[in-house]
């Protein structure tokens, strides 16, 4: 099992007990990243993590921490969320999204929504505008449009990349790998955060599978699935193999560890484990609880990550990959 | 204690003229499961046996007899769930079927995925050659009647909701001490077009493992998903709660940190089965060693044989 984690500071000093650190986290998915999107993974990433930090350090909230590092991500063409998201059957991109509030357990998400830039904003609005948690298809649009988002022409967020991969996989007709899916894309990108205040949040964008079935929700909109926060235990976002993070509700099956007593680490990595033994399925998450313990942890080949924690960007790709760097 | 197969209909406050038509609605579906698992069927027959009865039932706020999305039109969720291999399938927001818990089904059996939505689940109905219907057969002059009623500026639409039948589900454990849960629903009164609620989030609306058990629940859709209902008492029930006490423990976590009401129908492999609302009523029934138990108000269980016809 390839995996990466940092189990984070442990907070003896009884002063630092009481001045909550703030921590954010992202990822830019779990899956076999090959060496041309590297860089730009890791670059997407850092950045990602960087803009999270500049809003925890103004005194921001984790919630809009983990939007921003999102929306970053989703504006980032090199990863499979709002700009750069895989092609349907039909070669439509269909968006999904969730963002989750540990205070107060209030939740949006948006599923199978079409020309919007930043479906983690959408699904934000959905929290704080409606009475509801979740808009799929056509009415998430309505709404989009009833508040004013800007609807973008479908071609701003197609890719060259994404339109080639989609032409070979209608060329090379293949059924979903079963084993481990390792091999296809799981970019969907992800954020969780804990502020001054010790509130969690977390958000989870994804485009989802290439060439899945038109209307296919995966893990990422779905609440306990692909993202959830609570101020009792912390907030996940998790990635990989949509249909397997559903099947064992894996956001919420690492926080039911962590409320058992468990470090964020060992959560993280009994869940993938079980995933992998009871479902075949492979994947990565990333974990903050509220004293500021944080993990970033993946089954996959690789997994873009970044953190910042005390003015130190930590980041990786590769299994055990901890890399560092002092920011000012 | 094996087979043994329990229903609900919805959570809420029904009103007391509606009351006979839920019982009854309930007890002829829990007897169309339960002859299912006697005939050595599976206990995901059993459930979706079960809930079709429900759907086709217009009294039932699940197919015909759907509450009414804002617009007026019916938008349907379900959700199926198999606890041997955790294989689950889904429909959100779909339109023009009879019978969403089907489709759900189809979607497990026939597909990658285990979620399809809106205008993609409606192809993919096409594509297995189930039939389209019109939206109209799905309608009911009551849900129409409620719709109206909603439209009006001060209506509170949770209040509305409780005083109609909400989601169905059922629960089922086989001989082969297999389990599963079926959940399928309109969603709430005057929802905004495209909302989908606890019913087909995995977890939420129900969730199976024969390791543990399986749930299907009904209540408060958004507060259901909030803390992950059906998740938060099978963690209870492998930390050694009880059934009974796991469902109580569940709704009242909905009830304290969500501020929401509902009912949940549990099961573990063994067979053991509860029953649980914290709504004013519960519309259930349940199938067991050849008895019929039903309620509807706190604290109901009345038994009978199960030949005796209702």
């Amino acid at each position: 099992m390839a995996e990466s984690s940092s189990p984070g500071m442990k907070r003896e000093d009884p002063d630092r007990n009481s001045k909550m650190s703030a921590v954010v986290v992202v990822h830019g998915g779990a899956w076999a990243i090959p060496d041309q999107l590297a860089e730009a993974s890791v670059d997407g990433v850092k950045a990602a993590a960087c803009e999270g930090s500049s809003v925890l350090k103004r005194g921001g909230s984790a919630l809009d921490a983990v939007e921003a590092a999102v929306r970053a991500l989703e504006d980032n063409p090199a990863f499979n969320a709002g700009h750069g998201a895989t092609l349907n059957a039909d070669g439509e991109v269909e968006l999904d999204a969730i963002i989750m509030d540990g205070r107060t357990l209030a939740s949006g998400a948006v599923s199978s929504v079409k020309n919007i830039a930043n479906p983690v904003s959408l699904a934000r609005a959905v929290m704080e505008k409606t009475a509801h948690v979740m808009l799929t298809s056509r009415g998430a649009n309505l709404f989009a449009e009833s508040i004013g988002v800007v609807t973008v022409p479908p071609d701003t967020l197609l890719t060259e990349y994404e339109k080639k991969e989609w032409e070979k996989h209608k060329t090379y007709v293949t059924g979903v790998d079963e084993d481990f899916n390792t091999q296809w894309a799981h970019d969907t990108v992800g954020a969780v955060a804990v502020d001054r205040a010790g509130n969690v949040a977390c958000a989870t964008s994804t485009g989802g599978i290439r060439n899945k079935m038109v209307g296919r929700v995966g893990d990422s909109p779905v609440i306990g699935a692909g993202g959830y926060a609570d101020n009792l235990s912390g907030a996940v976002s998790c990635t990989g193999h949509g249909e397997s993070i559903l099947k064992v509700t894996l956001a919420r099956l690492i926080l039911s560890h962590v409320e058992r007593g468990k470090s964020v680490a060992d959560s993280s990595q009994l869940s993938l484990q079980y995933m992998a033994d009871r479902v075949r399925g492979a994947g990565g998450s990333i974990v903050v609880s509220p004293s500021g313990q944080w993990a970033a942890t993946f089954t996959t080949d690789r997994m873009a990550w970044a953190a910042v924690d005390q003015d130190v960007l930590w980041y990786g790709l590769d299994p055990d990959e901890r890399l560092r760097e002092q920011l000012s | 204690m094996l087979p043994v197969v329990v229903v609900h209909g919805g959570a809420g406050h029904i009103p007391k003229e509606r009351s006979e038509l839920s019982t009854s609605g309930v007890t002829s579906a829990v007897r169309a499961g339960y002859a299912v698992l006697r005939g050595g069927g599976s206990s995901m027959d059993a459930v979706v046996e079960a809930v079709t009865y429900l759907e086709n039932n217009p009294a039932f706020n699940a197919g015909c007899g759907s509450v009414l999305n804002v617009k007026g039109d019916v938008e349907m969720d379900a959700f199926v769930m198999e606890g041997k291999t955790l294989g689950s399938g889904a429909v959100s927001a779909v339109r023009n079927i009879a019978n969403p818990i089907q489709l759900a089904r189809l979607v497990m059996d026939k597909t990658s995925h285990l979620c399809l939505t809106a205008e993609g689940a409606k192809q993919f109905a096409r594509s297995m050659g189930v039939p389209e219907v019109p939206q109209e057969s799905l309608i009911t002059e009551y849900s129409r009647m409620r719709w109206r009623k909603n439209l009006a500026p001060d209506a509170n639409p949770v209040e509305c909701q409780m005083g109609k039948m909400g989601t169905v589900g059922a629960v089922a454990v086989d001989s082969q001490g297999n389990v599963a849960c079926a959940t399928s629903t309109g969603g709430i009164l005057n929802k905004m077009e495209g909302r989908v609620g606890d019913t087909p989030c995995i977890g939420c609306g129900g969730y199976a493992d024969n390791m543990v058990g399986a749930v299907s629940t009904t209540g408060h859709g958004e507060a259901i998903m909030k803390v992950v209902l059906a998740k938060h008492i099978l963690y209870q029930m492998e930390q050694g709660q009880s059934v009974e006490a796991a469902s109580d423990l569940g709704l009242a976590c909905m009830k304290f940190r969500a501020a929401g009401l509902g009912g949940v129908i549990t099961v573990d492999p063994q067979g053991h089965w509860a029953a649980r609302f914290s709504s004013r009523q519960m519309a259930w029934a349940a199938a067991q060693k050849d008895t019929l138990h039903y309620g509807l108000y706190e604290g109901e269980n009345f038994t009978q044989s199960i030949d005796v016809q209702h």
